[in-house]
């Protein structure tokens, strides 16, 4: 067979360009991100401003109190890291929503990047301390993690009305303010109370109340144990357990 | 229900919804997209039909997980009940390929010639593989290229099937139920659970049994069967059961009032479909959602293999959570189904919101999730079946992080563009594994 017989009958595939990639971002290429401003623009802007506050203040607690991501409960441990975020907290115009939105950006969002339970729940209840509105919800049940020490030094006129469970030392050194806890909360509840009311709609841990001077925390559900309460009301599904017979302090049921 | 219309497909496709939640298949709505509500299972099944798609629906026994299925086929390609009870495959372990796709015509072989007697099941378009977990692990690989494909292959012979679409049932595991292959589990599109519809409209299916009546026609049943055994090329087949289908089509119409798909309807609603697309939101999202899907940066994609190394810095994406790689078939179905969606609404483009609702039922059957995340989650209340709640809840995640970075993604993506194309620019960085994935793909340009 000739060479020329070969080449008419050779098969020939069509010709395509070597190395070309086609674009896997062609349909951005005309985008152009231009913001047009509108009035809820200007009202998110400002609230994410504050709210850039509000998370700068709590890094800047986990920076000088928490600087190895460890903290612990301790008197003066509370008092200092209270002490840091009142300085931070005093200087931002906030509301009680931004509270709110404090908490789900807490877990929800890449921007805070640690949630420390102690330093959160102090942040927090410094935050619902100096807060201009009386009464003010926090929604915690989304929340995976339970933050410590919410309701913190509460003054009198505050309601904190908290949805979910919160963990130890909830409403400990209560001045005067009312706590209503919608799940659990768990040890040390209460505990340095001076004054004021913790509502706990189902139950409560260990040490409930321990060196409490003073106010009543009412129970739902059950009461695991009392601290060594000085003085104040401890009642369990509205019966009177302290003072009370039957059930004397550091007693665990 | 509001539905924009253009040619009036949109209308008639939902009067065949709305006939069948009213009197074959009783449940309550359970997925809501812009405002408007529907039952999953009518809604997917549906699409399932006109995209020439794959559903998997699973829900516990005698839920209606097969009828809404003949149901559905039946009014979107016009064959009576007893053709379409008489083309289902049944799972179980002492299955064939001999049942489900054809054998031997014995006559032929007596005389010295092969030739094959192919099965209703692989002549017709509608397929429906009953209780398919029922299938040993072994079997399935049979039905694997027919079910990806349409081509149905035996003894040297082969059907392909131009126009197809596939429903199978699965039960909750059991003692005769087995796994279903991860290839096999991924060729279908989407997955759904059919559910108990409350006492309520159970009592009231009770009540109106032999429903499946006004979808029975015993003459037109005998004829198409009898197309179906005849010897025949399966290509000349096709037209003369369309013919039938047909007479049975008109025969529906007249008596119930509403209009099944023809076979020229079904084509022209294709291709309004197909000419949709998704906008740039949809696409950015559906990048994000395919990006944690499959991202490893420290192996460079998520291998089944391979486990996550302590330390990682994208330990709060799904990356971390799942354990296998999104396949490439994820994308084609989450396109597909958006794509139905958007035309059933009426709407011009896809958007974000049809991504959003179909996706979780797109690949929550095809991802595995890693066991802390199963035993963390499993005890969450929830209305959906678990694998479905973890992929709305995924998508939720991924929703709210691409809320926060919308914007930057698609100034990313739009970087990337230029850069493709030769200009001198550095690309954008960004705090999620899809701005990796860009430079990525940039350096490959790059290198080329």
């Amino acid at each position: 067979m000739k060479n020329g017989d070969l080449k008419k009958k050779s098969f020939h595939p069509p010709v395509s360009k070597p190395n070309t990639f086609s674009n896997p971002f062609e349909e951005f290429r005309t985008f152009h991100f231009r913001k047009e401003e509108i009035p809820l623009d200007r009202i998110v802007q400002s609230a994410e401003v504050v709210m850039d506050q509000i998370r700068l203040g709590y890094e800047k607690l986990l920076e000088e109190e928490a600087k190895e991501l460890v903290w612990m409960v301790q008197y003066n441990t509370i008092i200092k890291a209270y002490e840091v975020a009142e300085k931070y907290i005093k200087e931002i115009d906030y509301s009680a929503e931004d509270i709110e939105d404090f908490c789900f950006a807490l877990e929800n969002t890449q921007k805070i990047p640690y949630l420390i339970p102690g330093p959160a729940g102090i942040y927090i209840s410094a935050l619902c301390n100096y807060a201009k509105e009386e009464e003010i919800v926090l929604k915690l049940s989304e929340l995976k993690t339970e933050i410590n020490l919410i309701g913190f030094r509460l003054p009198k006129g505050k309601r904190l009305m908290v949805e979910g469970d919160t963990g130890d030392f909830t409403g400990i050194g209560l001045e005067g303010g009312e706590m209503v806890i919608e799940g659990s909360s768990k040890n040390w509840t209460g505990a340095g109370m001076r004054s004021g009311k913790i509502l706990v709609k189902k139950n409560i841990g260990l040490h409930t109340g321990e060196w409490m001077m003073g106010g009543e925390i009412y129970v739902g559900g059950r009461v695991r144990g009392l601290g060594n309460i000085v003085e104040g009301k401890v009642f369990e599904r509205e019966k009177l357990v302290y003072p009370g017979k039957a059930r004397n302090p550091n007693i665990y049921y | 229900m509001l539905v924009v219309e253009k040619n009036g497909y949109q209308k008639q496709v939902m009067t065949l919804y709305r006939f069948i939640s009213d009197h074959l298949y009783f449940n309550r709505p359970d997925i809501e997209v812009k405002g408007e509500t529907y039952n999953s299972v009518i809604l997917f099944s549906l699409l399932t039909g006109l995209l020439k798609g794959k559903e998997l629906i699973i829900g516990e026994p005698g839920l209606g997980k097969t009828t809404s299925a003949e149901f559905i086929c039946s009014l979107i390609y016009q064959f009576p009940l007893g053709v379409i009870w008489g083309s289902e495959v049944s799972g179980h372990p002492e299955q064939t390929e001999e049942k489900i796709i054809g054998r031997p015509d014995l006559g032929k072989l007596n005389r010295g010639e092969e030739d094959v007697v192919w099965t209703n099941f692989a002549q017709v378009p509608v397929k429906i593989v009953d209780e398919i977990n029922r299938l040993p692990e072994t079997k399935q690989s049979m039905i694997l290229d027919g079910v990806d494909r349409g081509n149905w292959e035996y003894l040297n012979e082969m059907i392909i099937n131009d126009e197809y679409c596939l429903f199978a049932t699965a039960n909750y595991q059991d003692g005769g139920t087995n796994t279903i292959i991860a290839p096999l589990i991924d060729r279908f599109d989407v997955i759904v659970e059919s559910r108990y519809p409350g006492p309520n409209l159970s009592f009231l299916i009770g009540k109106s049994r032999r429903k499946e009546q006004v979808l029975r026609h015993p003459k037109y049943e005998k004829a198409l069967h009898r197309i179906l055994k005849s010897k025949v090329a399966y290509e000349k087949k096709i037209p003369k059961l369309e013919e039938v289908c047909d007479a049975f089509g008109e025969y529906v119409e007249e008596t119930t009032g509403i209009k099944p798909l023809r076979r020229e309807d079904r084509n022209h609603i294709r291709t309004e479909i197909e000419s949709l697309e998704l906008d740039l939101d949809a696409s950015a999202f559906t990048r994000m959602v395919l990006a944690e899907l499959s991202f490893c940066d420290r192996y460079g994609q998520k291998r089944i293999v391979e486990n996550c190394e302590e330390g990682c810095h994208y330990t709060g994406y799904l990356c971390r959570q799942i354990k296998n790689c999104a396949s490439n078939r994820l994308p084609t179905s989450i396109k597909l189904f958006a794509q139905g969606l958007a035309w059933l609404s009426g709407d011009s483009e896809i958007d974000i919101e049809h991504v959003k609702a179909i996706m979780p039922f797109t690949f929550s059957h095809r991802i595995q999730w890693k066991d802390e995340v199963i035993s963390q989650k499993e005890r969450a209340k929830r209305d959906d079946p678990f694998q479905i709640f973890l992929a709305k809840e995924a998508v939720k995640t991924v929703s709210q992080r691409y809320r926060e970075q919308s914007d930057h993604l698609k100034d990313a993506l739009a970087l990337g563009s230029k850069i493709f194309q030769g200009e001198s620019l550095e690309p954008l960085e960004g705090d999620h594994p899809i701005y990796a994935e860009i430079k990525k793909d940039l350096l490959r340009r790059r290198n080329q």
